[in-house]
């Protein structure tokens, strides 16, 4: 992400959630909502007294500068820079609000018989391996849910779509035949077969970096006749830095209901 | 192999109660950002970091971005930085700092330097890593400072420390870390007590002196890593007879050290003529020297610092036999140091001082020159200005803007520096190419401090280094425990660039 693009995103963020955004080019001066004020700025003490008086909440004024080349002046405001830890709360936030969603495709423009939307599963999944290192990839699935076949890339197929919340008019959505509860159960059986088919020699990797590192220990310590205290800690370090692990974690997702015939590709995340 | 898969249930019990209209769907906009945030945080190989693709303006070199690798990939997050002396530890702690920042693992950074690096941190964190790191204010309230950079010095003392205490930084950075090797000092206590997550120490010099205050250094980050003081200390002795312990002690170091020499950047280097210039001195020079030697009184270290100051220069010494005849009680002993000081009068132009003009003038260039003593300094430009030869100064009590206004003037008016370790510290002097060490120090790391003052990234051109000494006086036992520290070093440490001579592998 760049500096345009941390900044666009901010903006957008805001703008979703109905915040009033003053953009400055480089910095950006938001009046928070009161539902944004206590999501972000950590002070319950202050609403929880407004509250309980029952006065008028002033939610704060957030400004932020998106362009470095204002960091090292002395302009008032929260220097974002993408691992700030704002934009990680930011970040955060968006994955509660953005987890799932229900949509419809429009018909295409003067298009005037009516049109037949497909249902689908869209998922988002991060795949997480990791021991001393860490490497993850993300999965965006599709399972059109007449007839159950898959599709990878789905997201960025989608999302060049005209989609919208509500029914369009015009439309007619078939009823889903697998049932989406049943798909994404499908979904997380086909990513784990990815999953095992993959090859792990990342896991014995670590454990010979694990050997390695408790053989030195050992023979640093070897001619103590009682172990002190530093020898366990130092190897309970070795034990957690080298355990390995794989976890999949489901992004976001939701319910597709599409007229474009999605075509199988392989393009990834 | 069984491999074991971990998953949440909460985003399928959150989709079910969607699903029955429990709840709202979210935005797609939202849903969107999401997935975009995703993808910009994802670390996709095992290898490798996240921070440059964020750093379009950065170019790294690659020793630095693999330092960094190394730090987070293998070291987790506790390391000694050492890279030879001018191949940019700062840019890997930045590159280290950032990577953390982005992978959301470290929250609070505090960034300890000395009082004269802190305004270069503080520029490069910003201008050249977009992050926003601020001086320490005893005004501001740390709660808001995420990324904090202060001195040693400052941090130590009430109330700064009590206000850096009470914060959790998950990762601290201290620069010039060398100046922690001693376990009994202020700082040392200070550092050890931090709690640190992830702690990188900066130092070009690992070893100053001997090999504990590497033990001491690694305690900071891991203690116990290398037993306690007495199995290192049998360690390391054994190591000296066997092969295999210095293997295991080389191990254990290199897990928590990540040491570039100049050699393996794989950038091409100018090269480093290093040369030891004996000095004689004249008959009358001699003669004092002999006499301070054999003084009857004093106890033995203001023989030893007398010595010292003779081979410097007359100044040098004026003031401690001054001293010594002022505080004397026994007439014999002042009337001494009366004819001490007034033969060291007439005694002529000290010979390293000839000396010196005379490689100024061979070199025909911009010159650095390195003293132990102030008093030799100002003997020094005096008699430089006698030579016609352009001279400014430079030490440790020049305040910033002062260093900075001589720096200037070193690179665009005078031919020669004549400088005192302290304060030289990060000074990039890139346009120059011969240093003079003009005074040997006891310790072999300043010399490579020095050197790294021209000899650093950067660099265009070969580089000439000029260690004088004064035959058969204490500045020859001085070369002699210098080779023999360095021996130490490599030993534990790896390989060094020339520092005293040019290396024997050239020789044989």
């Amino acid at each position: 992400m760049n500096e345009q693009r941390i900044h666009q995103y901010i903006r957008q963020f805001f703008e979703e959630n109905e915040c009033r955004v003053v953009d400055a080019g480089g910095q950006l001066t938001v009046q928070l909502t009161a539902a944004m004020d206590k999501r972000l700025m950590n002070r319950p003490y202050y609403w929880s007294y407004i509250e309980s008086i029952g006065a008028e909440p002033r939610p704060a004024e957030l400004t932020m500068i998106t362009d470095p080349k204002l960091f090292s002046g002395d302009m008032p405001g929260e220097r974002i820079h993408f691992g700030s830890p704002r934009l990680h709360q930011l970040f955060d936030v968006t994955k509660e609000q953005g987890a799932y969603v229900q949509l419809y495709e429009k018909p295409a423009a003067g298009q005037t018989a009516q049109v037949t939307l497909t249902p689908w599963l869209g998922m988002n999944c991060k795949v997480t391996y990791a021991s001393d290192r860490t490497k993850e990839s993300l999965y965006s699935l599709g399972m059109n849910l007449m007839n159950g076949a898959v599709i990878d890339g789905f997201q960025p197929t989608v999302r060049e779509l005209d989609l919208t919340a509500a029914i369009p008019a015009n439309t007619y959505y078939l009823p889903y035949i697998i049932h989406p509860n049943n798909a994404v159960g499908r979904l997380e059986d086909l990513l784990d077969r990815v999953i095992r088919e993959d090859d792990h020699a990342w896991m014995g990797e670590a454990a010979q970096r694990r050997v390695r590192d408790l053989r030195v220990l050992d023979y640093f310590y070897a001619d103590d006749e009682e172990v002190p205290e530093s020898y366990e800690s130092e190897r309970q370090a070795i034990e957690e830095q080298y355990a390995v692990s794989v976890s999949v974690e489901v992004i976001n997702g939701g319910l597709f209901y599409l007229h474009s015939g999605l075509v199988k590709n392989r393009s990834g995340g | 192999m069984e491999i074991e898969i971990r998953r949440s249930s909460e985003w399928k019990e959150g989709f079910a109660e969607r699903l029955e209209q429990r709840r709202p769907w979210d935005n797609w906009t939202l849903y969107q950002l999401c997935y975009e945030a995703e993808q910009a945080k994802l670390i996709p190989e095992f290898h490798g970091l996240q921070c440059p693709r964020h750093l379009p303006n950065l170019t790294a070199y690659p020793h630095q971005l693999e330092a960094a690798e190394t730090v987070i990939e293998r070291m987790n997050g506790k390391a000694i930085l050492a890279d030879e002396v001018g191949l940019g530890k700062t840019i890997e702690a930045g590159l280290i700092l950032k990577e953390y920042l982005i992978r959301g693992v470290v929250k609070k950074a505090l960034i300890l330097a000395p009082a004269s690096l802190t305004n270069q941190w503080l520029a490069e964190l910003n201008t050249k890593f977009h992050i926003p790191a601020m001086a320490y204010n005893k005004k501001y309230n740390l709660d808001h400072c995420p990324i904090v950079v202060t001195s040693i010095d400052m941090a130590k003392r009430s109330p700064h420390r009590e206000a850096i205490s009470a914060q959790e930084y998950d990762l601290v950075i201290i620069d010039e870390a060398h100046k922690l090797k001693n376990p009994k000092t202020k700082n040392y206590e200070f550092v050890q007590q931090m709690k640190k997550k992830f702690c990188l120490l900066l130092t070009a010099t690992p070893i100053q002196n001997d090999v504990f205050e590497l033990f001491n250094l690694i305690s900071l980050l891991k203690p116990g890593h290398l037993g306690n003081l007495e199995t290192f200390q049998r360690v390391f002795s054994a190591s000296k007879h066997h092969v295999e312990e210095d293997e295991f002690l080389r191990e254990l170091i290199q897990q928590v050290m990540v040491r570039n020499s100049r050699d393996d950047t794989g950038i091409t280097w100018t090269n480093r003529h290093v040369r030891i210039l004996p000095a004689v001195f004249s008959a009358d020079e001699r003669e004092v020297y002999n006499h301070v030697s054999n003084l009857p009184v004093g106890d033995s270290f203001t023989r030893l610092t007398l010595q010292r100051e003779l081979c410097s220069s007359p100044l040098a010494a004026v003031m401690t036999l001054e001293k010594i005849a002022k505080e004397t009680g026994d007439p014999d002993i002042r009337h001494e140091m009366e004819q001490l000081l007034l033969k060291l009068t007439q005694s002529g132009i000290h010979a390293k001082a000839k000396m010196t003009a005379e490689l100024i003038r061979k070199a025909g260039d911009k010159v650095i020159v390195f003293t132990e003593y102030r008093a030799t300094q100002v003997y020094l430009q005096a008699y430089f200005h006698q030579q016609g030869i352009t001279s400014v100064l430079f030490n440790g009590k020049f305040n910033k803007n002062k260093r900075e206004w001589m720096k200037q003037l070193f690179q665009q008016k005078a031919q020669v520096l004549i400088a005192t370790e302290s304060g030289s510290e990060g000074l990039n002097l890139q346009f120059c190419h011969h240093v003079v060490n003009y005074d040997l120090p006891w310790n072999p790391m300043k010399l490579e401090q020095r050197i790294g003052r021209v000899h650093r990234l950067g660099q265009t051109e070969d580089v000439h280094i000029y260690n004088l000494a004064v035959q058969e006086t204490v500045e020859d036992q001085m070369v002699e425990l210098l080779e023999k520290k360095l021996g130490v070093f490599e030993q534990v440490v790896g390989e060094l660039d020339d520092i005293l001579t040019d290396s024997k592998r050239s020789i044989s």
